[in-house]
């Protein structure tokens, strides 16, 4: 098994693979992250960021509902979205890569065989 | 309140159910990956419902619904802290962990370390966490059952804790991974009945709902802004911190997803949890609504001086009540009694697990146990913890507890986050800095906490905190990753040496699934 991760590692497709994977988690996570502290912590230090006060106005005219939690609640279904979004990528590209590095150290350990 | 004989016939069928299920999942429990990880049989979807049932705990049913009927718009900064984890073991964890480990999340983690260390200081962290957190789901389930089935405190205890004793010791992971199935459908399920019949009250119209909840709330239009939770801004982020990484380092968690036969089906399982713990949180928000707008000045609910018969956890059962009657309140109730025993199932296998696995398997049989023997020792573990957790249910009935369930979260994401997460992600992590950061990380959140507000004012009654914040997790997390980070840079052993340049392998096993243990059994 050793011998194949060091074959795997060689390969310039598994890097490739490694910096896709990277980007699209990290873009994501950093996404969830920013939104999640903006929403907790500009809340928290609400009122003195000027932003926050928005999440306090109605909706519509004459409305109790605020801004604030319907951004609440929309976060739920942006989550959900980007989750699929990220499951569809692994599931599709990425896996198609992963299977393609394995297969190519199985045959490059098999012709060293 | 009466005892609901209705609660009663319910919770005992559920029991029956249950029980049944345990007998079968107990003929199928015959080697360690059965107990540990139900044979790495379980799929997505069934993984995705247990981790909710696993997650779901009566604490958020029952006191999220109180907080926001108390103070409306905190109840739903809450929420979005305890869903926000989701997305990040999605995008960061789940896939390598499952490609990692085995059974606990030591295995993945002590891959390239020295396991002797790390696993000792991974099963603290483990049985740490469940301690507290079961000790807070016992109080609570103590005291719930208590108010609704008439049952006396102790004996309360005992029955879950002997139920929970069931369903782990023999039936081990498939038993739990049922209960918390049927756990997460039951309480999805009521939880969407009740919050469509607090709809029906504003006409389907959600603004209405809002604008009634106003105009009938004390505080009015103040429970549309942030309340009590913004008195301390430092806690409230240091707060959200131990929610949402917290989440990705709870033991009992992670240990869902070895229950899956690989990647493809571990992604799956987070994205049917994150979609039914969403939901969810979405729906207790409106049960919220519906218990300022129905219980507000009911004499029946509510005494003199505004406050809920039973505690503020009794919102959403008293609501059940006002909405549907005797059968529906019969019914919530035994739904609140199954949630209580499906989480403390989980957490009761996780400490288990940890002491059979981590410990005696992993440390005194050097990794060669005789699986028949390691079986035995997790059975008696799972025995002897729930009856330590009997003990102290019963010892910790006249404590405020309610702050436990958040040292559990800030002790998750100050020990068992960064060091599983650095091992993932860090080259440079080594032996030395998982073990004295971890540790470092342990202590503090637990000082900090026993120096703050809420045990150190609240609990032991002293006039002022040492330590002003009533949330640990920001600096007792950050003294973790400071710690392991410079206890691992400045480690120049030949053992270090040797651990850095074996991540290049675990780096690849992670990425690509090659080498991970599959399904053991099948």
């Amino acid at each position: 098994m050793q011998h194949l991760y060091k074959l795997i590692h060689a390969n310039p497709r598994f890097h490739e693979l490694e910096r896709k994977r990277s980007r699209l988690s990290w873009t994501l996570a950093v996404i969830v992250l920013a939104n999640a502290f903006w929403y907790i912590g500009a809340t928290a230090f609400y009122p003195e960021a000027g932003f926050a006060r928005f999440w306090g106005e109605p909706v519509g005219e004459g409305q109790a509902l605020t801004w604030g939690i319907v951004i609440g609640l929309i976060q739920t279904v942006l989550f959900i979205g980007m989750v699929v979004y990220y499951i569809s990528r692994a599931n599709g590209d990425l896996d198609a890569l992963k299977d393609a590095v394995i297969a190519d150290a199985l045959r490059a350990a098999g012709e060293q065989k | 309140m009466k005892p609901n004989l209705l609660a009663i016939a319910m919770f005992l069928l559920f029991a029956l159910v249950t029980l049944g299920i345990t007998w079968w999942a107990a003929r199928r429990t015959r080697n360690a990956s059965d107990f540990y990880a139900a044979g790495g049989g379980i799929t997505g979807l069934q993984n995705g419902l247990a981790i909710a049932g696993d997650y779901m705990s009566a604490a958020s049913f029952l006191g999220i619904a109180g907080l926001v009927f108390s103070t409306g718009f905190d109840g739903l900064i809450y929420s979005i802290g305890f869903l926000v984890g989701w997305p990040l073991i999605m995008f960061l964890l789940a896939e390598r962990l499952r490609n990692l480990g085995r059974y606990t999340f030591a295995d993945a983690v002590s891959i390239r370390l020295q396991a002797g260390p790390v696993r000792t200081l991974s099963a603290c962290g483990t049985l740490v966490v469940v301690a507290f957190y079961l000790i807070a789901q016992m109080v609570g389930a103590g005291k719930l059952i208590e108010v609704l089935f008439g049952l006396d405190y102790s004996v309360a205890v005992v029955v879950v804790g002997a139920l929970m004793i069931v369903y782990v010791s023999l039936g081990g992971m498939i038993a739990t991974t049922w209960v918390q199935l049927i756990k997460a459908v039951l309480l999805l399920g009521g939880a969407s009945v009740m919050a469509l019949l607090v709809l029906r009250l504003s006409g389907f119209d959600f603004g209405e709902l809002v604008q009634r909840a106003v105009e009938t709330h004390p505080k009015g239009l103040a429970i549309l802004r942030p309340g009590p939770l913004v008195a301390d801004p430092v806690s409230a982020v240091s707060l959200g911190m131990a929610l949402m990484f917290g989440t990705a380092g709870l033991p009992h968690i992670l240990m869902r997803f070895f229950t899956v036969p690989n990647a493809i089906e571990a992604r799956r399982s987070v994205l049917y949890a994150t979609i039914f713990i969403g939901y969810f949180y979405a729906l207790i928000f409106i049960i919220g609504l519906g218990a300022i707008l129905t219980l507000t000045g009911n004499p029946g609910y509510v005494d003199a001086a505004g406050a809920l018969r039973g505690g503020t956890n009794m919102a959403a059962i008293h609501l059940a009540h006002v909405l549907g009657g005797d059968v529906f309140l019969g019914f919530i109730s035994a739904v609140a009694f199954a949630t209580i025993l499906a989480v403390v199932s989980g957490l009761t296998l996780s400490g288990a697990s940890a002491i059979s696995h981590d410990l005696y398997a992993s440390l005194f049989r050097a990794g060669r146990p005789n699986p028949q023997a390691e079986l035995r020792v997790s059975r008696l573990a799972t025995v002897a913890l729930g009856v330590i957790a009997m003990l102290l249910g019963i010892a910790f009935e006249q404590q405020n507890v309610a702050y436990m369930v958040g040292l559990a979260f800030a002790i998750a994401a100050s020990v068992n986050f960064p060091i599983l997460f650095l091992s993932m992600y860090w080259r440079g992590l080594t032996t030395r800095g998982a073990t004295l950061g971890g540790a470092l990380g342990l202590l503090s959140a637990i000082t900090l906490m026993v120096l703050g507000p809420t045990v150190w004012v609240d609990v032991l009654g002293h006039t002022s905190a040492v330590f002003p914040y009533k949330h640990p997790a920001l600096f007792s997390m950050s003294l973790a990753f400071l710690g392991i980070w410079g206890f691992s840079v400045t480690d120049r052993s030949a053992a270090a040496e040797r651990e850095r340049a074996a991540f290049r392998a675990v780096f690849v096993r992670a990425q690509t699934g090659l080498g991970a243990d599959g399904a053991a059994s099948h």
